[in-house]
């Protein structure tokens, strides 16, 4: 049950007020690998980003693969979350070439929902975009996908037209053009990336801390009594934040592919 | 007077989630009077807004990193 507190550790309770990790650097660097093949280590995180690879692959693979006439229901939840993506917002925001872009918004989309979803899912209860690496990758390669998309679509003016937008009055455009400049291409990887990490991480922490202390009560029953029953509400406070959990992880997969097609909107039309 | 004790990175945090609150308020506010008084539009409208929470909440979430790293 330690491992499961993050801020389990030195913490003298007299002097600290809160008891914070010992070490957040851990968030944002993977731990020691439980195997090595080669030059690589497998730690726990690398496990789970390769099985939800796998789901995902598996759910797109056994929900569209039949041809039939009337699809199973399964075939049909498959289809219309692709259709959503597709429709609502690859077409329906970066427009009608987001076509192009279709195929890497649906594999953001399911790899974040499903990394999520580890966050609730029984026995594993650990998203894996909890750590840094993952979100911040993401993040690096719609930063990467959109500045791309800007210098081919408009050549040097991307920049040029970023840094001295034509469109202000002369005595703002130092001003104006600075912050654009340092919000496009430095603060919205940053912020994509820290959204995600950030809501998964709370919601990673408010579940342990509410599920582990209704368990430190009610497991503690011989040395304290009835007073164990205190537990009850830790419980019961639990499991209503774990069905906001699911509305958070469904939201942020969403939000997440959202912002990157709408960052790729942006350079393909920069007038806008 | 006694020496003031506790963890500053909490009030801080504290402070970073003011103006995001107001923010949100405000966003979801406005769209849900737009959405009440054009609900053909209601789609568009739920978009945007999930946009203008995104980028309001920005600044409560680097608030809630910091309080970890500071």
């Amino acid at each position: 049950m330690e491992q499961l507190i993050l801020a389990v550790g030195e913490c003298d309770p007299a002097n600290d007020i809160i008891c914070r990790p010992e070490n957040v650097i851990e968030l944002f660097e993977f731990s020691d690998p439980l195997f090595t093949i080669g030059p690589l280590g497998f730690t726990r995180t690398v496990i789970l980003i390769f099985l939800a690879m796998i789901i995902v692959v598996a759910l797109l693979f056994f929900g569209l693969r039949g041809k039939s006439l009337v699809p199973s229901k399964f075939g049909v939840a498959i289809e219309s979350l692709v259709v959503f993506v597709r429709d609502e917002i690859a077409i329906g925001i970066i427009g009608p070439e987001g076509i192009k872009y279709f195929p890497w918004l649906l594999s953001i989309f399911l790899f974040i929902l499903v990394g999520n979803a580890f966050e609730v899912l029984p026995l594993i209860n650990f998203p894996i975009t909890s750590r840094m690496a993952i979100p911040l990758g993401l993040s690096l390669l719609t930063w990467v996908i959109f500045v791309f998309v800007g210098f081919k679509k408009n050549g040097f003016r991307y920049v040029t037209d970023l840094a001295w937008p034509t469109s202000v009055p002369l005595a703002l455009r130092p001003l104006v053009g600075l912050i654009e400049v340092v919000s496009t291409f430095i603060l919205r990887p940053i912020t994509l990336a820290v959204r995600l990490f950030a809501n998964l991480v709370a919601g990673h922490l408010m579940l342990t801390l509410l599920l582990v202390s209704g368990w430190v009560f009610m497991s503690s029953v011989g040395d304290i009594g009835l007073r164990a029953l205190i537990g009850i509400p830790w419980y019961i406070f639990g499991l209503g934040i774990y069905m906001f959990e699911v509305v958070v992880i469904i939201l942020q997969a969403y939000i997440f592919t959202l912002l990157s097609a709408v960052y790729v909107q942006t350079s393909v039309h920069p007038e806008h | 007077m006694e020496e003031i004790k506790g963890a500053i990175a909490l009030v801080g945090y504290g402070l970073a989630a003011i103006g995001p609150g107001i923010g949100i308020g405000i966003v979801v506010g406005n769209a849900i009077t737009a959405m009440a008084r054009q609900p053909e539009a209601a789609g568009m409208v739920r978009t945007t807004m999930f946009l203008g929470i995104a980028f309001t909440e920005a600044l409560a979430l680097i608030g809630f990193v910091l309080f970890f790293i500071a």
